[in-house]
């Protein structure tokens, strides 16, 4: 793929704070034009200090890439980005639709255009009966709405959004999912940075999964489970010993909350792998009550990222300090 | 320049929702109204419609005189640059703690303008609240002027950009203060405290001034009466007639005076020593009181001074605080200003490339 097909293309980005705290260990990262992006990861992987140095808030220790085509840092190149960070404080004495305003005037949006789109802004949040209450009288879900009304003011080209649903009822939050689709469907590319792992899995065309201050998964959600992919097949009663002779991918296990019927499990993405299972129940006249094929969710995949292969537990959360 | 409209909008609003910012203005009118309603006649002071017989008089100096005097003394030099400055420091010591608060940088650093440029905006916004407060004070009192006084004098204007220099002296040490620790409060109490440190400084010199003065005067005079009973000394030993007695007495005391003399001179010595010491730790720093008192020389000239105090000074305290006066107003405004100035660029400079650095 060029180059110029990545919104953001970062390399060997590091950033170390005072006191040798390795925030950022050298990250490798692409996001394609038009693509929901979802960044995952434990507290204090690096998540909020990656966002901050794409948006000029943190200074990186080293850096390499580029967003929207020009070198990380430049400030001209964010009049086309929108940003709404994870707890942000607008000032408390503007109504929703002076926040806009005043926003967009920074973010270099022209006085009659940003005026109009407020107004769309507005009523595509659901906001616009509260556009002339100060934002001190708005809830928490409110203030996110307007939070991301002013990210999009200046219909940027990338919009970062840091836990955008923070605070955020359940039809909000489903408000909230329809605006980031609309956006890519317009072409737009959407960085999303969130712990609600189910609603990134809902909207998000790949993840990256940053731990310790380093990438670990990178990829779509379909090639990131492929290794998961499975198929399970409920039967009614245990499993005679000979079904699973001589199908090394094949296994049992009971079912959590019924007792009388039993999964068995096959391992493998192609449907040809249940076959024959089924072909050994179905001569055995063993009921079969379902059979469907499986991958891990976004949780499973991010809890194998975040554990520890030697010591089967989750890797301790915050920076790595300097191990020299 | 729409973002830079946009700040100043958006400071201009935060003003507004401030109480403080009203309570000083309305507070502003008060003291203006209450020039508005003392005068002066031939007996002394009127308030309202009650006589008052005071010194103060129309004999003693015109009307024009004392509202100009009101002016400088009350309104510019204690209001202004005491009560109304405390005030506005309350109000502004916020600013750059809540700007680069967390949450609300994120919001404008992330937008396409350049960090020095948001810092010397923001910090010029800091500066509109006591532009506003000075310039409705000032417009209210050249009316009271006009109206009461009969004299229109358009340099009581002067007094807008003095005060806002002088204010930020102070306020870019608030702003410093501000972005490195990023507490109002340790920002607010530690500018208080530099102020006064400055005061202090300024109090030193002024009193270490006048004491040299007064120290030189003394010197002259002893001078003068050593000169003089040496005279007598010489007269007395060329006579025809030796009066040994007079003569004793007369050596005793020139002996006396000389002694008095070597003292005073090193007094003196030690007094210029010491005046060029605070005074070069002075040259470094802003100087508060000397920008508000330009107003003061501006409006109130040494004629009208000399014409009040109303005859010669006598005593050598008189003429020492004379020449305290006449040496305090004829330092260049230029020096005032210049070395105030270039010790609020430092500070800024400094502010600002820790904030163009910072990571928030």
């Amino acid at each position: 793929m060029p180059a110029s097909d990545y919104t953001i293309d970062l390399h060997d980005v590091q950033k170390t704070y005072r006191g040798r705290v390795h925030a950022l260990r050298g990250i490798e990262m692409r996001v394609h034009r038009g693509e929901i992006f979802g960044l995952l990861g434990p507290n204090g992987a690096g998540k909020s200090t990656l966002v901050k140095i794409m948006m000029t808030v943190v200074k990186p220790t080293r850096i390499k890439g580029t967003m929207l085509g020009k070198p990380i840092g430049d400030k001209a190149t964010l009049a086309r980005v929108g940003y709404l960070p994870e707890h942000h404080r607008m000032p408390q004495y503007l109504t929703g639709r002076q926040v806009l305003n005043y926003y967009g005037a920074l973010a270099k949006v022209d006085r009659t255009h940003r005026s109009r789109r407020a107004d769309e802004l507005l009523a595509t949040v659901g906001m616009t009966d509260w556009a002339n209450k100060r934002i001190n009288s708005y809830s928490k879900g409110m203030l996110q709405r307007i939070g991301l009304a002013q990210a999009l003011i200046n219909d940027p080209d990338l919009v970062v959004l840091d836990e955008p649903t923070d605070g955020v009822d359940p039809v909000g939050r489903r408000e909230i999912r329809d605006v980031l689709t609309q956006l890519r469907d317009q072409g737009k590319t959407v960085f999303l940075n969130s712990h609600l792992l189910s609603e990134l899995e809902m909207v998000c065309d790949r993840v990256s999964i940053l731990v310790q201050g380093q990438v670990s998964q990178q990829g779509t959600i379909h090639e990131l489970t492929a290794e998961s992919l499975r198929y399970e097949i409920d039967i009614e009663g245990a499993v005679p010993p000979d079904v699973l002779a001589g199908i090394a991918s094949a296994r049992s296990e009971p079912i959590a909350g019924n007792p009388s019927r039993t999964r068995i499990i096959l391992t493998g993405a192609d449907p040809a792998v249940a076959q024959p299972m089924i072909d050994r129940l179905r001569q055995r006249q063993i009921t079969i009550i379902s059979v469907r094929p499986m991958r891990e969710s976004l949780e499973d995949l991010f809890m194998r990222a975040v554990t520890d292969p030697t010591t089967g537990r989750s890797r301790p959360p915050g920076a790595v300090a300097n191990r020299k | 320049m729409s973002q830079t409209a946009a700040i100043f909008h958006d400071a201009y609003r935060e003003l507004n929702a401030r109480k403080l910012f009203w309570i000083t203005l309305i507070l502003s009118g008060v003291v203006v109204g209450a020039f508005a309603l003392i005068g002066i006649n031939e007996q002394g002071l009127r308030i309202i419609a009650w006589d008052l017989p005071a010194p103060i008089n129309t004999q003693f100096m015109s009307e024009s005189a004392f509202y100009k005097l009101m002016f400088v003394n009350l309104g510019v030099g204690f209001w202004l640059s005491w009560l109304a400055a405390i005030l506005a420091l309350v109000s502004t010591a916020s600013i750059f703690p809540d700007f680069v608060s967390t949450g609300a940088i994120d919001m404008v650093l992330s937008k396409p303008i350049g960090r020095w440029r948001l810092f010397l905006t923001k910090y010029a916004t800091g500066l509109l609240f006591v532009a506003l407060q000075v310039a409705v004070f000032s417009a209210a009192a050249f009316l009271v002027l006009g109206f009461r006084g009969g004299t229109w004098e358009p340099s009581v204007f002067l007094a807008i950009p003095l005060v806002v220099l002088f204010f930020s002296y102070l306020f870019c040490v608030c702003a410093l203060l501000g972005i490195v620790t990023r507490s109002t409060i340790a920002a607010l109490l530690l500018t208080l405290l530099f102020w006064f440190v400055i005061y202090g400084v300024h109090t030193t010199e002024s009193t270490l001034l006048l004491f040299k003065f007064q120290s030189e005067q003394q010197v002259k005079s002893i001078n003068q009466t050593l000169e003089h009973e040496s005279q007598i000394l010489s007269q007395l030993k060329s006579a025809e007639e030796l009066n040994q007695q007079s003569i004793d007495r007369f050596e005793s005391s020139v002996a006396s005076s000389q002694e008095k003399l070597q003292s005073a001179e090193k007094t003196l010595n030690q007094l210029s020593v010491a005046h060029r010491i605070t005074m070069g730790i002075k040259t470094l720093l802003p100087k508060t009181t000397e920008t508000i008192g330009l107003v003061d020389r501006k409006l109130v000239n040494m004629d009208e001074i000399r014409h009040m105090t109303d005859e010669t000074p006598q005593s050598d305290m008189e003429r020492a605080q004379m020449e305290f006066v006449e040496e305090v107003r004829d330092r260049s405004p230029w020096w005032i200003i210049g070395t105030s100035l270039l010790f609020e660029v430092f500070v800024l400079v400094l502010a600002g490339w820790i904030f163009s650095r910072r990571d928030f």
